[in-house]
């Protein structure tokens, strides 16, 4: 059936099985390849993505429930990279592989919209997705410098 | 004709051309010049084109160990061109084979197509490139002005003749570069020389496509007229397919056909192969595939098709304990075990008054990089193009050609980014099920991804390894003076003589091995082989102190006091300075430490070393907390400071999952755990504090690895902190099944 999906901004109708995650409606049929798919089951937080403002696995909620809802990718974080999260994780080196790593900003991004500076305990409490190459110790130490150049702005 | 330049006791050619209206240069194996059917065109390893841009064409996969990075900061060690204006291509290895290596003349057969950067000579090639090209550059730049070459200087892609101040762009006399003959090649930079190498860490090039989501990876390619497919493989591995009901899923939306892959079926190129690892382990399991127009469908598909399998051979190992049991009775009888390692004479060890003896036993682990398996191909009568993401372009090139039978001149292969190998995505076994799908659907792009469950239980895990360590000690110092391995396992890589103990320390050493018939397959996770026998090594050695009455770090460095590779010595003093050694804590808190190397090859002077100090606190109740590793290392020396500390950030984060998580386990001869639900990964919250010291570096003039070697030191260290905090001895991982309680 036809659903129509607001990505960034902008509204896309397609053909799809209302049942699909969203996770495969962004990245097959739509071709947002940003969100990464991980595990299909809500634990790695690799499909991280906004809902409605909210960090959300995208794997875990259906193109019907997903239609609709203003949704943000990876690709609508900034026009140009110039997110403090994405300047800090380019500054600080922090991915290894990179594959977690646009779900880990999505997620860090949703935390930072209301916890404008977050500490140890609020990075531990609101951000649990996976990387397998263990970047955590600069991806704790990226969200701080984020967070300190957001407040300056 | 000017001289060759020599690398690594081979010549090569220096070869220059006009590519896209810029320069193009080239480093050419002298022998291939001469073979008969090499291609003559340029292979070129670098393009400065008009509008000022550098293009670099790396071998080396970025698989997150920086390697491209490194690789283009070779080249701009000695080229002088503005960093911002610097892009990285992969090179081709269709291109490399029909140029007799044109891309990989440092290590033929080898992996050049993998790996890291700084491996042999490799760095001097590329600065070889960067030198040639700047000097062609200047050279240039001197006809234009009617002045001496010497007299201009090259920075920042910029060509100053000195003495007018005239200025000229590379791009601007890019075209006439590639028309220059210098008498001879420059020489390259030696170490102390060096403005970049060493000295900076630019973060990696990847990164920028990275954050904003449009870095490719093998699961992101899209291609035109692409379908989708979903895989199934005999649960139990080195079973067959009996038959499957396709009847049961005609007509559900997308689906464009079921195929199958059989193991036994003839396959092949009549040729020499030069596929850097084989394909002895690469060889395909009994697979269905449901092929649709998009991944959903497909899925969906292929869990409702009705599949029957035969088990076959594993059903003599239905259960993890079976396997388990089988390897540590295997320990007790030396009928069938290889020999390893014989160093002096170990009878004495059966006589001594004093002995340690203990048995200790790691568990099957999945590598499970995040990105799960996957690849895209398209098999056509004359051509195959494979986009896909290895850790080695050339293992998949040939995988490729093999499985469909094409020969490799018409075999295309795109590397991507990877999202995580530790090992996984080393043999290319996924390539040759990818390729063994597509070959079945000819004519269409299929691009193949296996589930997380799909993947983890079509595995090739780290093995399970049991072993009994014997040593005797000395009366008066406590120090070994014979050590005696026996293990059992299925796999490969045993590694237990790669360590200094062996060398010198201990004077009377045997290790054997007994290979066991298990049906669940072994391969290569990060540090193979090393990351069970250091857990095993450092756990004993600790006993062996504990036996001694001696303090772990002075029993240690008694042991390699006189060892000729100062970096044990001084990794060990680093750590225990840093960290603290012997601080006050109170009960059930802890340090604990640990020394291993991985890549000794036998050498005294090889490898990297690494020094851990873990402290951790476990409650009366059994709790665990890490709180904090200190690392300090040895690997000669350093050549990208901030990327070899990232690496050994992680792969402590790496080697502390393994010890304390991970465990894949058998019951009804089927992998049990398929998702991060039921194989934990450390989180943020988790993760302790990590500090990477600097001082174990002993200067030797090598570039050892550093991916690997902090996989095997961080869980024996966290094991010892645990037994000075409870009493508790941890023989076994993973650390969190067991009872961690005291009193």
């Amino acid at each position: 059936m036809a659903l129509e999906f607001k990505i960034n901004g902008k509204s896309e109708a397609i053909e799809v099985d209302p049942e699909t995650p969203l996770l495969w409606v962004l990245r097959d049929h739509l071709g947002y390849t940003g969100t990464k798919f991980g595990c299909g089951i809500g634990q790695c937080g690799a499909c991280t993505v906004h809902l409605d403002g909210q960090a959300t696995r995208s794997c875990q909620i259906s193109a019907a429930d997903a239609a609709g809802q203003p949704i943000r990718t990876i690709e609508g974080l900034s026009p140009d990279s110039s997110h403090p999260l994405q300047k800090a994780w380019i500054e600080m080196n922090v991915p290894q592989c990179g594959y977690c790593q646009a779900g880990m900003i999505m997620a860090a991004a949703a935390m930072l919209e209301t916890v404008h500076n977050p500490t140890d305990e609020d990075i531990d409490g609101l951000i649990d997705n996976i990387c397998r190459c263990g970047t955590y110790t600069r991806i704790r130490a990226a969200i701080h410098k984020a967070a300190a150049e957001a407040r300056k702005a | 004709m000017t001289k060759p330049v020599m690398l690594d006791r081979r010549s090569f050619l220096v070869t220059t051309g006009t590519v896209a209206g810029g320069f193009a240069l080239s480093l050419t194996p002298a022998l291939a010049q001469q073979r008969a059917g090499a291609i003559a065109e340029l292979n070129p390893w670098v393009v400065i084109t008009p509008d000022n841009v550098v293009t670099i064409r790396v071998a080396t996969p970025e698989i997150g160990n920086g390697a491209m990075t490194q690789a283009a900061l070779a080249i701009a060690e000695e080229l002088e061109c503005d960093w911002s204006t610097i892009r990285t291509e992969q090179a081709s290895t269709t291109r490399d084979y029909l140029s007799y290596g044109g891309y990989s003349p440092i290590h033929p057969a080898a992996a050049f197509f993998g790996g890291r950067s700084t491996m042999g000579q490799r760095t001097k090639a590329m600065q070889q490139v960067g030198a040639s090209a700047r000097e062609r550059l200047k050279a240039a730049a001197a006809l234009r002005w009617n002045v001496a070459a010497s007299d201009i200087v090259a920075e920042k892609s910029t060509l100053t003749h000195s003495a007018s101040g005239r200025k000229l762009t590379y791009g601007d006399v890019a075209a006439d570069a590639g028309k220059i003959k210098l008498a001879a090649e420059p020489a390259i930079r030696t170490p102390d020389q060096w403005k970049r190498l060493g000295k900076t860490s630019p973060s990696k090039l990847t990164i920028p496509q990275i954050v904003n989501g449009s870095g490719i990876y093998g699961v992101d390619v899209r291609v035109p007229d692409m379908v989708y497919a979903a895989l199934r493989q005999s649960p139990v591995h080195g079973g067959k397919l009996k038959r499957y009901d396709e009847s049961k899923i005609k007509g559900m939306p997308g689906v464009l056909a079921v195929v199958t892959v059989d193991p036994d079926e003839p396959r092949g190129v009549a040729m020499m192969s030069n596929a850097p690892y084989g394909y002895a382990m690469t060889q395909p399991r009994a697979a269905v595939a449901v092929i649709a127009e998009h991944y959903w469908q497909a899925h969906k598909a292929l869990e409702a098709l009705p599949i029957e399998w035969d088990d076959g051979p594993g059903a003599a190992w239905p259960t993890t304990q079976k396997i388990q049991d089988a390897a540590i009775a295997a320990l007790d009888s030396d009928d069938n075990a290889r020999s390893e390692m014989i160093v002096g004479d170990v009878s004495g060890i059966a006589t001594a008054k004093k002995r340690v003896e203990q048995t200790y036993l790691t568990p099957y682990c999945d590598q499970a990089p995040l990105e799960p398996l996957n690849g895209t191909a398209l098999v056509t009568r004359d051509r195959v193009e494979l986009w896909h993401g290895p850790q080695n372009t050339q293992q998949a090139f040939w995988v490729a050609s093999d499985e469909s039978g094409m020969v490799p001149e018409r075999v295309f292969v795109h590397q991507t980014l990877v999202g995580g190998g530790f090992g996984r995505r080393l043999e290319s076994d996924d390539v040759r099920m990818v390729v063994a799908v597509a070959k079945r659907f000819p004519g269409r792009p299929v691009h193949v991804i296996w589930s997380r469950e799909e993947m983890m239980r079509q595995g090739k895990y780290r093995p399970v390894v049991a072993a009994k360590l014997t040593a005797s000690l000395d009366e008066k110092t406590g120090l070994p003076t014979a050590f005696v391995a026996k293990q059992a396992s299925r796999g490969h890589y045993p590694r237990f003589a790669d360590t200094a103990y062996f060398m010198g320390p201990i004077p009377n050493v045997r290790i054997d091995a007994r290979e066991l018939p298990f049906h669940v397959e072994p391969g290569p996770y990060r540090g193979p082989g090393y990351n069970s026998y250091a857990f095993m090594q450092e756990t004993f050695i600790d006993e062996c102190a504990q036996a001694a009455g001696v303090d772990p770090l002075d029993y240690r460095l008694r042991l390699f006091r006189d060892f000729p590779n100062p970096g044990w010595v001084k990794s060990l003093e680093d750590v225990a300075k840093q960290a603290n050694w012997g601080k006050k804590l109170p009960k059930g808190r802890a340090q604990g430490l640990a020394i291993s190397a991985w890549g000794l090859n036998g050498q005294k002077t090889l490898g990297t070393v690494v020094a851990v100090i873990a402290e951790v606190s476990v409650t009366k109740a059994g709790e665990l907390t890490v709180h904090k590793l200190d690392a300090s290392f040895d690997c000669g020396r350093v050549m990208n400071r901030d990327e070899v500390a990232n690496l050994i950030q992680g792969g402590l984060i790496f080697g502390l999952n393994m010890a304390l998580n991970e465990e894949i386990t058998v019951a009804d001869s089927r992998i049990v755990e398929g998702n991060f639900d039921t194989y934990p990964m450390l989180r943020l919250r988790d993760a302790p504090e990590i500090a990477v010291h600097f001082g174990g570096l002993s200067g030797l003039d090598r570039y050892s690895e550093i991916g690997e070697p902090p996989v095997g030191t961080a869980g024996p260290a966290v094991g010892n902190a645990i037994f000075r905090a409870t009493g508790k001895r941890l023989r076994r991982q993973p650390f969190l099944k067991q009872d961690l309680s005291w009193v």
